[in-house]
């Protein structure tokens, strides 16, 4: 997968990149609009994040022409300015998605995955998970041929810690990406702590859930 | 009372009053100024009686008689003259009786004594008191009606001059004051008016208003564009703390550390996110145009608070006396401010404790939502400031900054609905938001 991140703050865009490349992207980064027309030229990319306030066009405007130069990419709108309009405008003009900052990275690849998920069609919606299978597009999870019940922010929880599997996630990451603006100012919100608890009990009448840890002081993690 | 009534009021009383002196004092007017006026003709009358005597002589009048004696005949007027006594009477005149012909009449007398070929005489001219006032009534009367006829007409005009007088301040009051909002927005056009005072009063106003609504703008752009400006480095120390987290040669001592790390950042974060959403919401960046039915919302947000209730055991009670539909709303504040209020129905209730969620139409055809708690409650002498921006009131357990109710207060605000707290410390409190009847949806519709 390659991605092109449009973005003028230097040290964002490293981080940006230093943290997909983690996750087996292969990342180019382009500090201005001009310099993005040129890769785009040069280059096809899977993903294309252009951050809305570049310095010598307004990042819509690159989005439109993006659209001609790598019509199969697909866009996240990346922004501070967080107007309103801009999410509706950045939508209309064909982005996939918007990720108002301050993002998390782990949000970022989630969406990129959804995105993915979304374009790819059914080929890897249905993950293994312990003795659990999970069906990331109908949002089912099963033990054997059962399905267990989770509640919606259950399974929300559930498949992002299965995204990011093998990495300590901290309650706020967790409570962040299942409440978004409405998470709770304190961030050791203990809230997270009963929504793991349910999933713990709800899979455990079936078998064992070893592979969700806890890790002490922090949050939790899917080991697999 | 307005000022307009005021003037009217005065305008016509003094008037009245005017009427009513004149009324009173016009009888005595009237008799004082008959009877100088008698008073002078008789004098004048004696002056050509005396000057007759002195041409004719005494005896043309005396005639072979010891007196002289005429009068007309309905003895309205009469002279006597007749030999003077021994004792000296003054020249006066009086009102006394006289008795002419068997009839006792009143008259005003003058009483004059003078030597004529050295003898002394006195002459008597008289006249009747009724004579005398026979004109006073009609007068009276007259002086009367053209005084009531002067004043309605000055009245009139008085009243109609004040009125319009005064219409640049009603005008000045009507829209300038009158339902006008903080931070007053729109500029209007400057009242026409040659009065010096209104212009000055109106120019004042306008300038006023117009400080008022750039220091509103002035600390609007500085949120905003201070939030904005930010949110870049915050995202950046995010991504960066991320990272770090992510590196696999850290001990559990230094994730701990880089997790205080991201708590502050994350509180950070959470500050600049809420003055954000103020700035937006004081920018007029959300539109006002859908329909929401409350009780489905406020559903939606148990439903969202879900765990943070049962996480403390916070058991909830909703009633609602009618499926009512709310408009010229924007759906996502609506829900912000309602999650606000209940999200510190739990934060600040004690554990097991009751939240109860009550929503019906007023009497007064308003809409009341009441969030009540059984929690903490608010210390009287703070009810004032919880609205305030970073005033964080109560034994908060967690840190909270004092955003969530700001966020309240500003879509509150921008709705055009009221916000209302009791409080009881120790007890528990009760918000109530008031949605004016014009954001209800009629039962027809």
């Amino acid at each position: 997968m390659k991605v092109l991140i449009i973005e003028d703050e230097r040290s964002m865009a490293l981080e940006m990149s230093s943290f997909l490349k983690k996750a087996s992207y292969l990342c180019d980064l382009a500090y201005s609009a001009k310099q993005a027309r040129h890769m785009m030229e040069e280059n096809p990319y899977n993903f294309i994040l252009i951050d809305l306030g570049l310095p010598d066009l307004d990042g819509l405007q690159v989005l439109k022409e993006a659209k001609i130069i790598c019509p199969d990419a697909s866009y996240i709108i990346l922004t501070a300015r967080g107007d309103l309009e801009d999410r509706i405008k950045g939508l209309d003009l064909g982005a996939d998605d918007y990720l108002p900052k301050p993002f998390s990275l782990l949000e970022l690849q989630s969406r990129m995955q959804a995105i993915s998920r979304r374009k790819s069609g059914l080929n890897d919606s249905v993950v293994p998970i312990g003795d659990f299978t999970i069906d990331l597009i109908k949002r089912l999870v099963f033990y054997e041929k059962n399905e267990i019940e989770l509640s919606r922010k259950e399974f929300d929880l559930l498949s992002y810690m299965l995204l990011h599997k093998n990495r300590p996630l901290t309650r706020m990451q967790l409570s962040e990406h299942i409440w978004g603006n409405f998470s709770d100012d304190d961030g050791d919100s203990n809230f997270i702590d009963v929504h793991i608890k349910n999933i713990r009990k709800k899979l455990a009448f079936h078998a064992s859930v070893e592979w969700l840890q806890t890790i002490r002081g922090i949050g939790y993690k899917i080991k697999i | 009372m307005k000022l307009l009534s005021k003037l009217t009021l005065y305008i016509t009383l003094s008037k009245l009053a005017i009427v009513l002196l004149f009324i009173l004092l016009l009888p005595r007017l009237i008799n004082d100024v008959a009877f100088q006026y008698t008073n002078y003709t008789l004098q004048e009358q004696k002056k050509e009686v005396l000057y007759e005597i002195n041409k004719n002589g005494i005896d043309y009048y005396f005639q072979g008689d010891s007196s002289y004696g005429s009068y007309t005949l309905l003895k309205e007027e009469y002279i006597s003259l007749e030999p003077a006594g021994r004792g000296i009477t003054r020249d006066t005149i009086e009102t006394s009786r006289r008795i002419v012909e068997n009839d006792t009449l009143t008259y005003r007398v003058l009483i004059h004594e003078f030597e004529f070929r050295n003898k002394k005489y006195m002459l008597e001219i008289g006249k009747t008191i009724a004579a005398i006032n026979q004109y006073n009534q009609p007068l009276q009367r007259v002086a009367l009606y053209v005084l009531i006829a002067l004043i309605a007409l000055t009245l009139f005009i008085d009243l109609v001059y004040t009125r319009l007088l005064l219409r640049p301040l009603g005008i000045i009051i009507n829209t300038r004051l009158v339902n006008r909002r903080f931070p007053f927005k729109e500029h209007l056009p400057l009242i026409k008016t040659t009065t010096k005072d209104f212009k000055y009063l109106d120019n004042s106003l306008i300038d006023l208003m117009n400080k008022i609504h750039e220091a509103f703008d002035k600390e609007r752009e500085f949120t905003s564009n201070a939030s904005h400006e930010m949110m870049t480095p915050i995202s950046i120390l995010q991504n960066k703390i991320e990272n770090l987290m992510l590196d696999n040669d850290l001990n559990e001592e230094l994730q701990e550390k880089i997790m205080g790390i991201m708590k502050t950042l994350n509180r950070l974060k959470s500050i600049v996110r809420s003055l954000l959403m103020i700035s937006r919401i004081e920018n007029d960046q959300y539109v006002k145009s859908e329909r929401v039915n409350i009780k489905k919302l406020v559903e939606e947000v148990m439903n969202e608070l879900e765990d943070r209730l049962e996480a403390r055991g916070i058991r909830f009670r909703l009633s609602f006396s009618n499926d009512h539909i709310l408009q010229h709303l924007n759906r996502d504040l609506l829900f912000q401010l309602i999650f606000n209020l209940v999200n510190n129905s739990i934060r600040y209730n004690k554990e097991n404790g009751e939240i109860s969620i009550t929503g019906y139409l007023d009497p007064d055809k308003s809409y009341r939502l009441l969030i009540a708690d059984t929690g903490v409650g608010i210390a009287s002498k703070d009810l004032d400031t919880i609205f305030d921006r970073f005033k964080k009131s109560g034994p908060a357990e967690g840190e909270g900054y004092g955003l969530g109710l700001a966020i309240v207060k500003s879509i509150a605000q921008y709705h055009g609905m009221r916000i209302e707290v009791k409080s009881e410390y120790g007890k528990g409190s009760v918000f109530s938001i008031i949605f004016p009847k014009e954001l209800i949806v009629k039962k027809t519709e």
